[in-house]
């Protein structure tokens, strides 16, 4: 018998076993694959995140000019608000000393649009994923230790949630801002500080179900410690939902940092879309029905947060196919 | 005159992978003021049956052929309007699990008598006179119709259920599965007033169930169905006397039965075919015992094979024969049923006869060594040690075979306390889950936990396994206080205490593949050999004979049936080699047709390995089966411990007498005798003075209000915790109704 076992022992081959072994990874790349095989739009938000990627690490190479240095003519004034070359009359930037090569023409004090268009995807996907990666980080494991360990670490962490829930969120990134030098990581930290509370809610709720399931108390009878439970048997379950709430938190964060930008809170020395936005504004570009000032960073911030919501939407649908019917 | 009549019915859903006939060519005749019972395992069509005549079925099913007749109309004509006009007022149905169904936000009163008015055409007044009258028939305090559903008890709302659907007077009522998930008492009382309704009201019943023992108490015919199609039909007495179909003789054999326990009860192993492509000839030939090379080719027809009876075996003039040939348990499961058919009767303690079969010997070569402190020791014992430990233990052994202790241990639980319940001003509640109980167990020996649900039984596995921390009293295993424990001790605990769960499809991680799961114990006690687990897990899958077990180590828990799950969850807990196995309601999720190869596995199991088990149930004629001994709970306490037959055959306790009389039997001549006891299960966060059982005792005395009955002293000898025994046993009686207290 005892031979017996150990020749059938041989029978799974090495690489089988090797398989098996990386099968936790393994399947959260799969639910991640499923998600984009699943869904159209979310693979369209993926390749619209892919696009900005490469134009903002690429930014200084693709950029033309310099976003913030004001352009100068030949006797060094300001290419005040030069119109796109596809726009202006012909002949007029020869008559003002300069040749008109601007896609999107220059602000009031010369500064290249489609340059500064550019640079501005750099802060928005540098303030979108890092306050992405903060809030599903936090929220994840604020959420994993308050379901896992219930009781007064709970208490303490969902009050905090609740007390996180009644701050509004712009006027404390405005505090936040007076206090802090003008920064885009002022969002960030203000997102991380307080936008957890919805990631952290949700998936507590979602290890207290998985908690009580069967196979964890299983675990437990082992002899499994708790963090081997935690992250062994909860945590691959709930990640997807982390990743949710992760793609969210991106649009989420860019909207809010233009709308920071917007409201004229941010760092002047870093060009972003919600601070052309403003710079617009400000300068009465709508009054002069500069749209290719105004349009074009609108658009970028639609595209950037549609394509976050249309991840979040494909991690739903394979999260919670009951939604698929409607 | 039949009043429902099926011609050849056949339902089709269509799925991803192409059309399945879960219905499949039935015929059925349903005379007037006949009690039907329509049994079969899951997923051989009986819900789908009940769907199709009242045209309830699902987007992707429809009637591919056939047709149903009710009183002379063809149903599959009706328009749909007159079909709706059907439903409810000539054909009532009780569909699964109904008493959620009753809204939650309405009272139940006026829920019933919106359907009285918005479907009967009552007025507002006859509405309440009627509804007042229906609460009555099925024994509802009228007072309730002003209740919620919250405020009703499940046996309750089941009453509620079963007066909806008889409000307009139906002439025939669909019950699926009226009292699947009820506790055994309240089931009782359910299939009482089923009874007292169908004859009270000439009802004709049709009732889907898969409990055999349901139909024998109220049916007075009987269909069968399997994979899609009717294999026997025939009167109640004579199925249940001489079943005419293999499966039926298997069905019979595989319920257990407290009037008539068996030794060894059977399995039908194997599962129904892939109705995506149903096999040529007979479709159970591939789990029948007395299968013919011609079964497999020819497809036999429902024939009438004697008064009244149909059955569709190609065997069916040999039947005489054949179920003399049924009753030997050798024949439906093979190797298993073999060993313990070579052993002693299950009831008398494990010895060390069953190293005489040549397989348990081999295998006990691998049972574990008692001081498995450190896991390292514990792979290959040598055989004499295994054999000197097997010899002269079970109850009658000497006090070093105690196992565990329980010695004065309760749980207590604190609800609506925390920083919310402070904030809301709730009042902090105790709940009184398990009380003082105390008993013993040796190596080897098997202790059932019975009561209703609510009683503690659960806990009380929980806290043997130290899922959970006693609030009181001493746990001892194996000659160590549990409480104290460090870490270390702990996880030696853990190598050598086991639990098993009800639900196997939720018992395993979804994300793991099968060898992950059991490989996770040997990880976490500390085997770094790869190859020496897998070989333990292999060895294990085929222990609990999933054979080959290569062929399960990839698969995840999705693709496995229950009974397969099940196993691999037993594989799981043995993986380890452990002394104690509690299993909590081992089989009472899966289908009655493989749940005695389980109680076999584990029996068998038990026995090699000397495992001390511990099996949680509220099924009585389970625990019979399967333990050396049985404890009844009520209210967290245990009122009555002893040898398993003598506490089924002699019960002293007025609690366990209304337990084991409301055990429906699988015999439609014998007819249970009517509960004395009061329904209604009293809050565990009461505290009593006397007896907690007193508000619902038949029996109960002055003496049982203020004092408590004395506590269990000697448990190994049939023992209750009554006054009815002690010295106030001449106190004088109360009447029932002057029984409840405050």
């Amino acid at each position: 018998m005892q031979q017996e076992a150990s020749v059938r022992a041989e029978a799974p081959s090495k690489a089988a076993i090797q398989f098996r072994q990386g099968s936790a990874i393994r399947q959260l790349w799969e639910t991640n694959l499923e998600v984009f095989q699943r869904d159209r739009m979310a693979l369209f938000g993926l390749f619209i995140f892919a696009v900005f990627a490469i134009v903002a690490i690429f930014a200084p190479q693709i950029a033309p000019n310099n976003p913030l240095t004001p352009l100068k003519n030949n006797e060094g004034d300001w290419i005040k608000d030069a119109m796109p070359y596809w726009l202006a009359e012909p002949g007029e930037d020869e008559a003002e000393g300069y040749s008109n090569t601007f896609l999107l023409g220059t602000t009031n004090i010369g500064r290249d649009i489609y340059s500064q268009l550019i640079h501005g995807s750099r802060s928005a996907l540098l303030v979108g994923f890092s306050a992405a990666a903060a809030v599903a980080v936090i929220g994840t494991v604020v959420g994993l230790l308050a379901g896992y360990y219930g009781g007064w670490v709970d208490a303490v962490l969902m009050r905090a949630a609740d007390v996180a829930f009644g701050i509004p969120f712009i006027p404390f990134i405005i505090v936040i801002s007076a206090f802090m030098d003008p920064s885009i990581w002022n969002v960030v930290v203000a997102m991380a500080v307080l936008l957890w509370r919805d990631t952290g809610r949700v998936i507590r709720s979602q290890v207290l179900v998985i908690k009580e399931q069967a196979f964890v108390s299983a675990a437990r009878v082992s002899g499994a410690s708790d963090l081997r439970i935690i992250f062994v048997y909860i945590a691959p379950s709930i990640l997807p939902l982390s990743f949710l709430y992760g793609s969210f938190a991106i649009a989420w964060a860019i909207l809010t940092e233009a709308s920071v930008s917007f409201l004229g809170f941010s760092d002047p020395e870093t060009i972003s879309w919600g601070f052309m936005l403003q710079d617009a504004f400000n300068s009465l570009a709508l009054s002069r029905e500069a749209f290719y000032w105004i349009v074009p960073p609108g658009l970028c911030i639609m595209l950037t947060v549609m394509a976050g919501f249309f991840i979040g939407r494909g991690y739903e649908e394979v999260l919670f196919p009951r939604l698929r019917r409607m | 005159m039949s009043i429902l009549s099926i011609r050849d019915l056949k339902v089709e859903y269509a799925t991803q992978d192409g059309a399945v006939e879960a219905v499949d060519g039935v015929s059925l005749n349903v005379a007037e003021g006949q009690h039907l019972g329509l049994i079969g395992e899951s997923g051989c069509g009986k819900t789908t049956l009940l769907k199709a005549i009242v045209q309830v079925l699902p987007r992707n099913g429809r009637v591919s052929g056939g047709k149903i007749m009710f009183k002379g109309m063809d149903l599959m004509q009706l328009p749909a309007a007159e079909m709706r006009q059907l439903r409810w007022r000539e054909i009532a149905t009780i569909p699964q699990a109904s008493m959620d169904s009753l809204n939650p936000v309405q009272r139940v009163g006026s829920q019933l008598m919106k359907l009285l008015r918005v479907r009967g055409g009552f007025d507002k007044r006859a509405a309440r006179r009627r509804a007042v009258d229906l609460f009555d028939m099925v024994g509802l305090d009228t007072e309730r119709l002003m209740h919620y559903p919250h405020e009703f008890s499940g046996g309750m709302k089941q009453r509620a259920v079963i007066a909806m659907a008889l409000a307009l007077e139906p002439s025939l009522l669909i019950a699926d599965e009226p009292v699947t998930a009820l506790d055994v008492i309240v089931q009782h009382q359910i299939l009482e007033v089923l009874r007292e309704l169908e004859e009270e009201l000439n009802l004709t019943v049709m009732l889907i169930t898969h409990d055999i023992s349901v139909v024998a108490q109220v049916c007075d015919s009987v269909a069968v169905m399997y994979a899609g199609r009717i294999v026997e039909q025939a009167a109640a007495e004579p199925f249940f006397a001489s079943p005419a179909h293999p499966y039926s003789l298997g069905l019979q054999q595989a319920f257990p039965n407290l009037a008539r326990p068996r030794d060894v009860l059977v399995s039908i192993e194997g599962y129904p075919p892939d109705l995506r492509e149903p096999p040529a000839g007979c479709r159970f030939a591939e789990r029948c015992p007395f299968v013919q090379e011609a079964c497999k080719e020819h497809d036999p027809r429902l024939e009438i094979v004697g008064d009244n009876r149909l059955a569709a075996c190609l065997r069916t003039n040999e039947m005489d024969a054949l179920r003399v040939q049924a009753e030997d348990p050798t024949l439906w499961q093979h190797v298993e049923v073999a060993q313990l058919v070579g052993q002693p009767p299950p009831k008398s303690p494990p010895t060390g006869q069953c190293l005489r079969d040549p397989i348990a010997m081999e295998r006990d070569l691998n049972a574990p060594p008692l001081a498995a402190n450190s896991v390292e020791t514990l792979p290959l014992p040598d055989a004499s040690d295994a054999r000197h430990r097997d010899g002269g233990k079970g109850p009658g052994g000497g006090v070093d075979d105690i196992l565990l202790e329980m010695r004065d241990v309760s749980k207590r639980f604190k609800i609506g306390g925390g920083l919310a319940g402070l904030l809301r001003g709730d009042k902090e509640q105790t709940v009184y889950a398990v009380n003082n109980i105390s008993f013993t167990l040796r190596r080897g020996e098997s202790l059932g936990l019975a009561g209703e649900s609510g009683c503690g039984k659960s806990t009380t596995g929980k806290l043997l396994v130290k899922l959970l921390d006693a609030s009181d009293g001493e746990i001892v295993f194996a000659g160590e206080e549990l409480s104290g424990v460090d870490d270390k001790d702990l996880l030696a605990f853990r190598s050598r205490v086991q639990l098993m769960f009800q639900n196997p499809f939720e018992a395993l991680n979804p994300r793991f593949t099968l060898y992950r799961s059991l490989t996770e114990p040997l990880i976490i006690h500390g085997w770094k050999d790869e190859n020496e687990r897998t070989q333990r897990v292999v060895e294990t899958l085929d222990r609990v004979n999933l054979r080959p077990a290569e062929v399960f180590l990839d698969k995840y828990p999705h693709q496995l049936s229950g009974g397969q799950l099940q196993r691999v969850v037993l594989a799981r807990a043995l993986v380890l080699h452990p002394d104690f196995l509690v299993a909590d309601e081992p089989v009472s999720m899966l289908d009655v047709s493989v749940r005695a190869g389980i109680l076999n596995t584990t029996r068998r199991l038990a026995r090699e390995l000397g495992l001390a088990t511990v099996y949680i149930s509220h099924d009585l004629s389970l625990l019979q089966y399967t333990c050396d001994r049985i404890a009844i709970m009520y209210l967290g306490e245990i009122v009555e411990i002893g040898p398993s037959d003598e506490v089924i055959n002699n019960p002293q306790h007025p609690y366990t007498q209304a337990l084991i009389a409301a055990v429906p039997v699988p015999d439609p001549t014998v007819e249970n005798p009517p509960l004395r006891i009061r329904e209604g299960v009293p809050r565990p966060t009461e505290q009593f003075a006397g007896c907690p059982f007193a508000q619902r005792c038949p029996e109960v005395m002055e003496a049982c209000l203020s004092v408590r009955p004395p506590l269990i002293a000697d448990e190994r000898a049939h023992q209750a915790q009554c006054h009815l025994y002690g010295e106030h046993h001449k106190s004088p009686k109360l009447n029932h109704d002057g029984a409840a207290p405050r």
